[in-house]
């Protein structure tokens, strides 16, 4: 087989942080390759590496035989190496027919662009990727996976061989990723190399001719299709491959009710009239699809929001309406979004770490006991950081919500409410996490778990609540919960 | 990989740092310009008068760490000597000056921390109104006109007088910037006020009062404000409704100069007395060198340009790792 790209040795490091350590990376024309890795391994970087976005501190490029270097993304769309991000971008408020040719060689007539010729000749690019839409249709009124096409024809007007798709299917609908396949097999047959990353498992053992694997920024294996599974994947993509999941022993006996929820609503009506408990040392899922009223739940719960009605009881006794009184009680809660809501950003990781522990304002915060309050949590979660005076933002996901959890913990709460505490976390980090809540479980901590991730619910809960449009849709046990339950109470069919 | 040199980084130098260069270069230039300027009494005069803007700027970087501003720190300068004026004859000189900063700070730190901090009100606008009320009071109870005060050593040792060989307002100033720096750097309330500054609803839901703070650093930059007022009647033997009359913009641009961020969460109490003090050091030179006070603003602009397009190149050049990072380490 021929090769089409050929990238050696390369390697890309920012500061101190090594993002990629001599990878290779081998393409042929005509195959689908599927870089395969945990977050933070690498994937993204080679991907901008070989688009042009990122310049590699070392290493080589070669394109069917010829060295290559890529200054810029210009020099790489030329040699005919085009990426499709995340993130699209795309022109929202320009026509299908503008976008796609948006900085390509249009045809201009006495007048300027020649428009119906442009039209023609993007009509027949989306024909390719079976897309039929009006190329004088505005982008952003087309369905996130169409503006996704879009983007696909655009990387085919300029003749491009090879197609780089970071995350493709991402935020794509299950019939759409079935679709956007059928395309990326039929590009694949004529010809075009396409390398892919996802963390989706099955749909990268659906759609791949071959595969490499990044580690811990360097390379780790490379295959064709036979042979792959997912084992074979999980095996090269992790290290230390998180320990299989110990089931809880739940003790006999009836344990102690440590919060009530009572009849509680909220002003905004994103839920109405919910009741609810949590007995000490147990972890409650609390399901439900995007929407339905979890996180405002849970953040009026804690008191960022102010109650219609209803009341919040920790040990018997009610509790306050602000955040600190809510904490004072007893309650923590690690929220949905870290950056918007979890970290101050410019912040050190210490003083993020410490940033629910309070005094009088104007009393002098002691740096001795500090320093070991901060030590100890960072030895006990094993965060991985340098320098404790370095803003957080510094730190991979997963170590930041470490530090978040942290902080919750450092006020030594009766409850801990954490709210999709595993988002955009690699597996490890993830694992180690549901390690720590039960840990923290059979110490007698009563824990809520909101996650949309019905694995993660039935991972870690001892119970599972599910929430639908703002009401308690059901009130599962572990012992006889089916998936199906949660999924029919989610998405509010009857149980 | 290796490294050839090891420069300190762009990024690890404070802020401040490239504004304090350029004032000791500003200073060797002058030294060698004019012999003048090194004069006892030019550098007594460059520190005089840069004690006022550089307390009101103290008071402004609290109220801008947290994402807020305080644009009525100069009507309140006028409006203190006023109060002062009018107290002064009734009572005991010191007894006036506590009653006056006292009765200034509660009215104004009230009404802008109350519909600030409280009521969650855009601190621009809201100190923007202040800004011209408390001018316009000034103007409405003097009918315009300039009151001569008999000041006394104690606000004439704050304002303008010495204490032994040392001017009075730079032990103010002295005094002011050193609890200032401890309250932000060792204590609570400090770490509140960065934090409120730098993501507010992460604040909340970590156990802050967050209304208190921002309430609270209204009523410092009031109670700075008033300070600065009569260290001004010390200054100037009088009261004038038309003193300090934009001065809020050069202590914001002396703020900014020295580093701290307008979108609140990031800044020092050092880069402000530094920035305010570089400001009045080129004003001071250019009117030595006899350059026309109109240039001054001209050049407090294009310093103030230059600070933005500086820090932005900082921001950039030491980001571009970081967004390196947070897109491959960090990956949401």
């Amino acid at each position: 087989m021929t090769t089409r790209v050929l990238m050696e040795g390369i390697s890309k490091r920012f500061d101190a942080v090594h993002a990629l350590t001599g990878v290779n990376l081998t393409l042929h024309p005509g195959e689908v390759h599927t870089i395969a890795g945990e977050n933070g391994s690498g994937k993204s970087t080679l991907l901008k590496i070989l688009a042009g976005v990122l310049k590699p501190d070392a290493g080589s490029i070669a394109i069917d035989g010829t060295a290559v270097e890529f200054p810029d993304i210009r020099a790489a769309i030329n040699h005919g190496v085009t990426m499709v991000s995340q993130e699209l971008s795309l022109v929202p408020h320009l026509g299908v027919a503008e976008n796609v040719f948006l900085g390509h060689n249009q045809t201009r007539n006495a007048f300027g662009i020649d428009w119906k010729d442009t039209d023609r000749r993007s009509l027949e690019i989306l024909k390719r990727l079976n897309l039929s839409v009006n190329p004088r249709a505005e982008v952003s009124s087309l369905p996130q996976h169409e503006q996704q096409l879009v983007e696909i024809a655009r990387a085919l007007a300029s003749q491009t061989k090879v197609l780089l798709l970071d995350e493709p299917t991402s935020s794509l609908a299950p019939a759409e990723v079935e679709a956007l396949f059928n395309v990326v097999r039929q590009l694949r047959d004529d010809g075009v190399s396409i390398v892919m990353i996802s963390h989706r498992m099955s749909e990268m053992l659906a759609i791949s001719d071959r595969f490499t694997v990044l580690r811990d920024s360097k390379f780790i294996d490379t295959s064709t299709r036979n042979g792959v599974d997912e084992n074979w994947l999980i095996d090269r993509m992790v290290l230390n491959k998180p320990k299989a999941a110990t089931k809880r022993v739940k003790s006999d006996e009836p344990q102690r009710v440590v919060m009530e929820v009572k009849s509680l609503s909220d002003f905004a009506g994103s839920f109405e009239n919910i009741s609810f408990n949590i007995h000490e040392g147990e972890i409650v899922g609390l399901a439900g699809l995007a929407g339905a009223g979890r996180t405002e739940l849970v953040e009026t719960i804690v008191g960022a929001y102010s109650r219609r009605s209803g009341e919040v009881f920790i040990n018997g006794k009610k509790i306050g309406h602000n955040t600190r009184s809510t904490m004072n009680s007893g309650i923590a809660l690690v929220p949905d979004d870290r950056r918007l809501k979890s970290t101050i950003h410019e912040m050190s990781v210490r003083d993020n770490l410490l940033l629910a522990v309070h005094g009088r304002p104007a009393k002098n915060r002691s740096r001795k006991k500090e320093e070991k309050i901060v030590n100890s949590w960072v030895d006990k979660f094993s965060i991985k950081v340098k320098n404790l005076d370095s803003p957080i933002s510094a730190l991979s996901g997963g170590n930041q919500q470490k530090v978040v959890i942290a902080r919750c913990l450092v006020s030594k709460p009766k409850v801990l409410i954490l709210d999709e505490a595993t988002r955009g976390i690699d597996l490890g980090a993830k694992a180690e996490i549901y390690e720590i809540l039960r840990a923290l479980a059979r110490e007698g901590l009563a824990i809520l778990v909101v996650s949309s991730e019905i694995t993660e619910i039935f991972e870690i809960s001892d119970r599972v609540l599910v929430m639908h449009a703002g009401e308690l849709t059901a009130d599962l046990d572990r012992s006889t919960i089916k998936e199906s339950d949660v999924v029919s109470a989610a998405t509010g069919v009857l149980v | 990989m290796k490294r050839v040199m090891k420069l300190p980084t762009v990024s690890s130098l404070p802020a401040w740092f490239g504004i304090l260069v350029l004032e000791i270069m500003l200073l060797i230039a002058m030294a060698i310009l004019q012999p003048v300027f090194f004069s006892g009494s030019n550098l007594s005069n460059i520190v005089r008068s840069s004690a006022v803007p550089i307390i009101l700027g103290i008071g402004m970087t609290f109220t801008i760490l947290t994402a807020g501003i305080d644009l009525s720190v100069g009507s309140v300068l006028a409006f203190t000597g006023i109060v002062l004026s009018g107290l002064i004859t009734h009572m005991p000189r010191a007894a006036a000056v506590i009653a006056t900063i006292a009765l200034v700070t509660l009215i104004v730190g009230g009404i802008n921390g109350f519909l600030i901090g409280k009521l969650g009100l855009n601190s621009f606008v809201i100190t923007l109104g202040s800004l011209g009320i408390f001018r316009g009071i000034s103007y409405l109870v003097t009918n315009g006109t300039t009151r001569s005060i008999d000041t006394g050593p104690l606000i004439n040792t704050l304002g303008d007088g010495n204490v032994g060989p040392i001017p009075g307002p730079f032990l103010v100033v002295i005094f002011v910037s050193i609890i200032s720096i401890y309250a932000l750097k060792s204590t609570y309330f400090g770490r509140d006020v960065f934090a409120v500054g730098g993501n507010e609803f992460a604040a909340k839901l970590a156990g802050i009062f967050t209304s208190r703070v921002k309430m609270t650093v209204y009523f410092i930059s009031a109670f700075l404000a008033a300070l600065a007022g009569v260290m001004q009647v010390g200054r100037l033997q009088a009261a004038s409704p038309t003193i300090g009359a934009g001065l809020e913009l050069t202590v914001v641009a002396g703020v900014l100069l020295g580093g701290t961020r307008l979108s609140g969460g990031v800044g020092s109490i050092t880069g402000t007395v530094i920035g305010l003090l570089f400001l009045q050091t080129v004003s001071n030179s250019l009117t030595i060198q006899g350059v026309s006070s109109y240039w001054q603003q001209v050049v407090t602009g294009v310093l103030l340009g230059a600070a933005v397009l500086f820090d932005r190149i900082r921001i950039v050049y030491s980001g571009r790792s970081k967004r390196g990072e947070e897109s491959n380490v960090t990956k949401e």
